[in-house]
């Protein structure tokens, strides 16, 4: 498929989805290593695709489709922003583009609340389709980084999240607007998604720019090779200046912020540790967990055993670190009685913890939890401030 | 695909009241259950909650667990209802326990208090099991007051062994007590081994693991050397739920058991 011209590269470590720009030449065939693994177990493949366009009915037929075997989530307009549910039979009216959803993506793949155990069953009870995410932003998907090495693992790793991973699907979309809270690019995130996907839409008139992030897209793109058309120059183009204007909004209002720089953020917790700014920014907290319960990295969650009768029903339920009790022990002891030393612990979380175990921000700029906190706290001036 | 939240069946064998709010419960789990010593499990009454208790038996006994619980909550009081013929959930092992293969060819201190006295004793067999392998083996243990010291008799016969230097102390004495009386850090002078070298193991109540920590600093123990059994609020068991964080670490998963020079700079680690 496709001329020179035209023919993009995405070199993509068909593990993680790491997308690279380091191109090694191995035995000949020339192969794809990602930076972030190590070199003796990554070896990838090369995708050379063609760069697709799919007019936007195309697009309403191939999800139609996606429904037999997938929990089709669709973005819809609510109000000023945008809200997921599920597609239904005969739903077009969802919107790709524009920003990121109210609700965070992960409540599909890890539920608020979910039964997780029953009696001494080993069984793993939810049994349903596996997701298919549709117009996901780039914030969502470095939100997935986060969860996949929260719950991922061979041990003790979370039965249903892994396999929503595993067979879920993600079709990513660019941002083609930005609110006064997006800044992504503050930490080191771009407006359009870059990997972590199977499938990319970037929005232009009529219709999208398709890329290709993992073999499962590449083989939804090869079986569905009827409804795509070859991309032309000018809507390369277009897709371009459309990054380029949303990447450049985002940062001037991050600039004017005066947010730390990316490496700088573990270093002002840091040395702001002690600081009157954890009990100055907590002042207008009410506890309500919304920060929490809205951010797409945000994790925590308790076990609970339903009281009702000798059954035992575990459930997994969100926790939120902002809350009284969170790290209480039995007997009173609690590390973090205070309200600052938990707002101040969960800046450390996102910026000193993740980087420090997994070299990832654990915040993707969507300011989500801006929007939702009823005290106005602002998690971008918080930053700010520490840094003197 | 292995369920991490899914708790096994035991059985309650035997109740033994220790102190009118410690009870030790006998249980026999339905499936194979094996641990270390320092590793904890979660354990649940059916329909009333899981709360994380580290056994006090010993490790290598395969077919049955001991575990002492105080009461002081609602899933203990659940707990403290049982009797024998009650089935109950058990989830683990969990968390690291003790490197005891590092004290080999080394003195090794162990410090108990209260009802840390309940996981110490696991360690305890642990280290006989190993003993022609360490050097020397100390123990300091203590509690408030006599009636409130777990396994006393057993206690009383490790004291007579000639292979174990070994104190026990209470806040406060009574007619039946004639050993010494005091906080722990009391009975930690006078101990004749190498410090620089030795491996030392706390566990306890938060105060006392504070003191006794700072109290071997000051004999010479290496921060390295110094094994605390710490104790955060642990809700999944295996560094998912967020609940225990320590700095870089979870409680459960990389703990419970952390060198001292792993955690001191952390705040919050004494509470």
């Amino acid at each position: 498929m496709g001329k020179a011209g035209n023919i993009a590269q995405s070199f993509v470590c068909s593990d993680c989805n790491y997308l690279s720009d380091t191109v090694i030449n191995i035995c000949g065939i020339m192969s794809v290593f990602c930076s972030i693994k190590p070199l003796d177990k990554h070896v990838f493949h090369l995708y050379f695709m063609a760069m697709l366009f799919i007019k936007r009915g195309n697009l309403d037929q191939l999800l139609k489709s996606l429904t037999g075997d997938y929990r089709v989530y669709v973005p819809h307009r609510m109000g000023n922003s945008t809200g997921y549910s599920q597609l239904s039979e005969s739903d077009t009216d969802y919107e790709i583009g524009e920003i990121r959803s109210f609700d965070p993506l992960k409540s599909f793949y890890f539920l608020g609340r979910e039964k997780v155990a029953e009696d001494f069953k080993p069984d793993i009870l939810r049994d349903d389709k596996p997701p298919c995410i549709v117009g996901a932003k780039a914030c969502d998907l470095k939100g997935f980084r986060i969860l996949d090495f929260v719950f991922i693992d061979d041990e003790f790793g979370d039965p249903t999240y892994m396999k929503a991973r595993e067979d879920g699907l993600i079709i990513s979309a660019d941002c083609t607007g930005f609110n006064e809270t997006c800044f992504c690019t503050a930490v080191d995130i771009n407006p359009w998604p870059e990997s972590d996907f199977d499938v990319n839409l970037s929005p232009i008139e009529d219709g999208f720019i398709v890329n290709t992030g993992s073999d499962k897209g590449r083989d939804l793109i090869e079986s569905n090779k009827n409804l795509f058309t070859e991309a032309t120059e000018a809507h390369a183009e277009a897709i371009d200046q459309n990054r380029k204007t949303i990447k450049s909004g985002v940062a001037k209002s991050a600039k004017e912020l005066r947010i730390p720089v990316p490496d700088r953020l573990s270093r002002v917790i840091e040395k702001q540790y002690e600081s009157n700014i954890w009990k100055e920014a907590s002042e207008d907290c009410v506890e309500c967990g919304a920060c929490n319960t809205i951010c797409p990295t945000c994790h925590c969650f308790l076990l609970y055993d339903q009281k009702s009768d000798s059954r035992l029903a575990r459930f997994r339920i969100w926790d939120s670190c902002m809350i009284h009790d969170f790290a209480r022990v039995a007997g009173g002891e609690n590390p973090r009685d205070r309200l600052w030393m938990r707002l101040r612990n969960r800046f450390d979380k996102k910026f000193t913890y993740f980087p420090e175990v997994l070299k990832e921000i654990g915040c993707t700029g969507c300011g989500r939890c801006i929007s939702a906190c009823p005290g106005k706290i602002d998690i971008r001036e918080v930053l700010a401030r520490l840094e003197v | 695909m292995n369920n991490p939240y899914r708790s096994i069946e035991a059985e309650v064998l035997k109740v033994t009241t220790e102190t009118p709010s410690i009870k030790t419960f006998l249980l026999k789990p339905k499936e194979e259950l094996t641990f270390k010593p320092g590793q904890f499990m979660e354990f649940s009454v059916p329909g009333s909650g899981e709360a994380p208790f580290t056994p006090s038996s010993d490790s290598h006994i395969n077919d049955t667990m001991e575990i002492t619980i105080v009461k002081v909550g609602k899933v203990t009081d659940a707990i403290h209802e049982l009797k024998p013929g009650d089935t109950v959930g058990l989830r683990g092992p969990l968390g690291k326990g003790y490197p005891l293969t590092k004290f080999i060819g080394q003195d090794v201190i162990v410090i108990g208090g209260g009802v840390g006295l309940a996981p110490v004793r696991t360690l305890m067999y642990g280290l006989f099991h190993m003993r022609d392998q360490l050097s020397g083996l100390i123990y300091r243990g203590g509690c408030r007051n006599p009636k409130e010291f777990l396994y006393r008799k057993e206690l009383e016969k490790w004291m007579k062994r000639d292979d174990i230097n070994m104190k026990l102390t209470v806040d406060e004495g009574d007619a039946s007590w004639k050993g010494p009386v005091g906080v722990v850090t009391t009975i930690m002078d006078n101990i004749d081994v190498n410090f620089d070298r030795a491996k030392a193991i706390v566990c306890g109540p938060p105060i006392m693991m504070k003191f006794a920590t700072f109290k071997l600093q000051e004999l010479g123990v290496q921060d390295r050397n110094i094994y605390l059994s710490m104790e955060k609020n642990m809700s999944c068991g295996f560094g998912k739920c967020g609940h225990c964080r320590i700095g870089p670490y979870y409680c459960c998963k990389d703990g419970p058991v952390f060198t001292y020079d792993m955690i001191r700079e952390y705040p919050g680690i004494w509470e």
